[in-house]
């Protein structure tokens, strides 16, 4: 595999998370000091307990920066490249789902995943088209979910 | 004691539709657990927005989510046996002996011992729910909302402690996921709360999303990666009935991992994992005298496979009867009934008898269904072991994009889907478990409720929270479970220091 942090690699990764997660404490405990309300029958109101949650996390933050644990090595490369290409096609094949309808999508989406888990392309197209069907007929005749089946074929 | 519930459920779980759910749901949990990959939270995730969509009653999915959860328990074996590949962290120890025994020759004898133990456990397990969640129920209608407020302490603090090896990830996770909760709108104030003016959000986060991007997207992308680690299968050669007195030296460990099973399963969020690594350690210093544990002892098999086991049955009880899950797959459980607008709690059994009687009696019949398919079936399922990744992961993304398209079919759900799905990926390559996420955010609502509503008895004052009897008793034990490691770790350094002079 392409990785090749070491332990130092993961403390540095620990660290980053941890100002990351101090900074989201500071982001959010702002927003929410500034909730807007003009009644609450309680006295604590809509800002206290999310305010308590930024200090915690604030807190915890701290000690996750100064006592950092272990963590998985990151990908690099076409490793790294892959790993963010699957949530891309789940989009892709999302934006397209409306026009070109199930079949289509999940067939590109199918096909393009197998490609990165290493099928080829005849195995990869195969399991898409096969995939596609039977989760279609599944769904729509078994199950009775509701899927578009292509605004530009009329459907 | 009255247990009028249970018959009701038996008239429900019987009824012919639930039953086939009840089989659909044990087959598909199987499948899930043997799969190397994914276990029952996973599948849970995929499989609770196809069953909303389809208009399931709420008693009828709960049957469905329980039969994949005790199936997936049942499944995780087969991976971790024949393949030494847990499909997730409660099947890890399972391995530890199960795939020696299988590298012997032994993987028939193998998976029927850890079968049988399973069943033994999952058994004891729905028996203990089935005596113990009325009585807790009936304990917890005197709760209000201070005691409430404590549990959620009490729930964070054995999280904290227990699950897990690094606390502070742990615990930084329930609070990413109690933050995620506050997001929407604020029903006491009327104020909308981290919305950025999105009226989508004002609902707050969708649960389905949330689940769906935490335990399918990040899991797909953490897949490519850990692909590459695959063994070889093992064939199921030799005997497929194990040796009468193998059974029989199981015996104890069976039962006392069914026993520490189910109390952990009991206790608020910590889970399968926790129970299997408990019951597997205290099994080893039981009955380890001659050194065989971890090269194929069948007790080593039997105990946490027992513990798992239970650990689901036992999850159910602080989940059906406080509101409070009691592992990571109870807590999107939980989420599902709330997609339903049902809060569970003590009222649930006077209440929705159908729905906890229905759930609890599909248990007992699952149980016996389960044994069936995993004793004689267990070479069908282990078939799934070869199913190659380049089929299976597009398949769990084509679940995913249907159950939130079905369910929210808005193009912002599949984004924020995505969204959480990479920060899902990035939080767990540094070492972070999803499943606290989860249960901060079932419970976020509540405990902010619960304080509040405390508060506003009180007129403001904070000794609200330290009156009665039930709110001292749970801060005690919260101090107690957070402690906890700590002396755990002192007196291994005191063991450890003593020892060289014993053993020598």
């Amino acid at each position: 595999m392409t990785t090749s942090t070491g332990p130092r690699g993961a403390v540095r990764s620990d660290r980053v998370g941890a100002v990351v997660l101090f900074a989201l404490a500071v982001l959010y405990g702002l927003d929410a000091s500034r909730i807007s309300y003009s009644f609450s029958s309680d006295p604590l109101g809509p800002r206290v307990f999310p305010l308590i949650l930024a200090g915690v996390l604030a807190l915890l933050s701290l000690i996750y920066f100064f006592r950092p644990g272990s963590s998985e090595p990151w990908p690099q490369g076409r490793l790294l490249a892959s790993s963010i290409a699957i949530p891309g096609l789940v989009l892709v094949a999302t934006l397209l789902l409306e026009p070109l309808g199930f079949a289509i999508a999940i067939t590109l989406l199918v096909t393009g995943v197998g490609r990165i888990f290493g099928a080829s392309w005849r195995f990869a197209l195969f399991a898409g088209i096969v995939q596609a069907a039977l989760w279609f007929l599944l769904f729509r005749y078994l199950l009775e979910v509701y899927l578009p089946g292509g605004s530009i074929f009329g459907f | 004691m009255d247990l009028s519930y249970l018959w009701t459920g038996f008239s429900v779980a019987l009824s012919p539709m639930n039953l086939l759910i009840g089989f659909v749901g044990c087959f598909l949990g199987t499948m899930i657990g043997a799969l190397p990959a994914i276990g029952p939270i996973n599948g849970i995730a995929l499989l609770l927005p196809i069953a909303y969509t389809m208009g399931l009653p709420a008693e009828s999915t709960m049957i469905l989510l329980a039969g994949i959860y005790s199936g997936a328990e049942y499944g995780g074996r087969i991976s971790s046996i024949l393949l030494n590949v847990p499909g997730d962290a409660g099947a890890v120890m399972t391995a530890l002996d199960g795939n020696p025994l299988a590298r012997q020759g032994r993987a028939g004898e193998a998976l029927m011992i850890s079968g049988l133990s399973s069943f033994v456990g999952g058994i004891l397990g729905v028996v203990g729910l089935t005596f113990f969640a009325p009585l807790l129920s009936g304990l917890a209608i005197g709760f209000g909302p201070a005691e409430y407020f404590v549990l959620m302490i009490f729930a964070f603090a054995t999280l904290g402690s227990m699950v897990g090896s690094q606390p502070v990830k742990t615990l930084i996770g329930c609070v990413i996921g109690l933050m995620l909760a506050t997001v929407g709108l604020d029903a006491t104030s009327g104020a909308y709360r981290f919305t950025f003016n999105e009226p989508e959000l004002g609902d707050g986060i969708e649960f389905v999303v949330l689940v769906i991007g935490l335990f399918s997207i990040s899991e797909a992308m953490l897949m490519l990666e850990h692909q590459a680690s695959g063994g070889s299968i093992i064939k199921i050669a030799g005997r497929t009935f194990a040796r009468w007195a193998d059974i029989v030296r199981c015996t104890g460990a069976t039962l006392r991992g069914s026993v520490i099973g189910f109390i952990v399963g009991v206790l608020p969020g910590t889970g399968a994992s926790v129970a299997s690594a408990v019951s597997y350690t205290t099994e080893k210093r039981i009955s380890d005298r001659d050194g065989t544990f971890g090269k194929g002892d069948v007790r080593g098999l039997a105990a946490p496979e027992a513990a798992n086991n239970a650990t689901a049955a036992g999850a159910f009880v602080p989940m059906l009867t406080l509101g409070v899950p009691g592992s990571g797959t109870t807590a999107v459980m939980l989420g599902a009934l709330m997609l339903y607008n049902i809060q569970p709690g003590p009222q649930l059994f006077a209440e929705r008898p159908e729905l906890v009687g229905g759930l609890i009696a599909s248990l007992y019949i699952g149980n016996v269904l389960l044994l069936i398919m995993n004793l004689p079936l267990v070479g069908v399922f282990s078939r799934v072991l070869t199913l190659p990744n380049w089929i299976l992961v597009p398949g769990i993304l084509v679940l995913s994009i249907v159950g939130v398209y079905s369910t929210h079919a808005s193009m912002l759900s599949i984004l924020m889907m995505l969204g959480i799905g990479v920060v899902g990926w990035l939080l767990r390559k540094l070492g972070f478990d999803m499943a606290p996420i989860i249960l901060g955010f079932v419970l976020g609502r509540v405990m902010e409720v619960n304080l509040r509503n405390a508060l506003a008895i009180s007129g403001g004052d904070l000794s609200i929270l330290f009156q009665s009897t039930i709110s001292i008793v749970l801060w005690i034990m919260a101090a107690a479970v957070a402690i906890l490691p700590f002396v755990l770790s002192w007196r291994a350094r005191q063991v450890k220091a003593t020892a060289p002079q014993l053993l020598s």
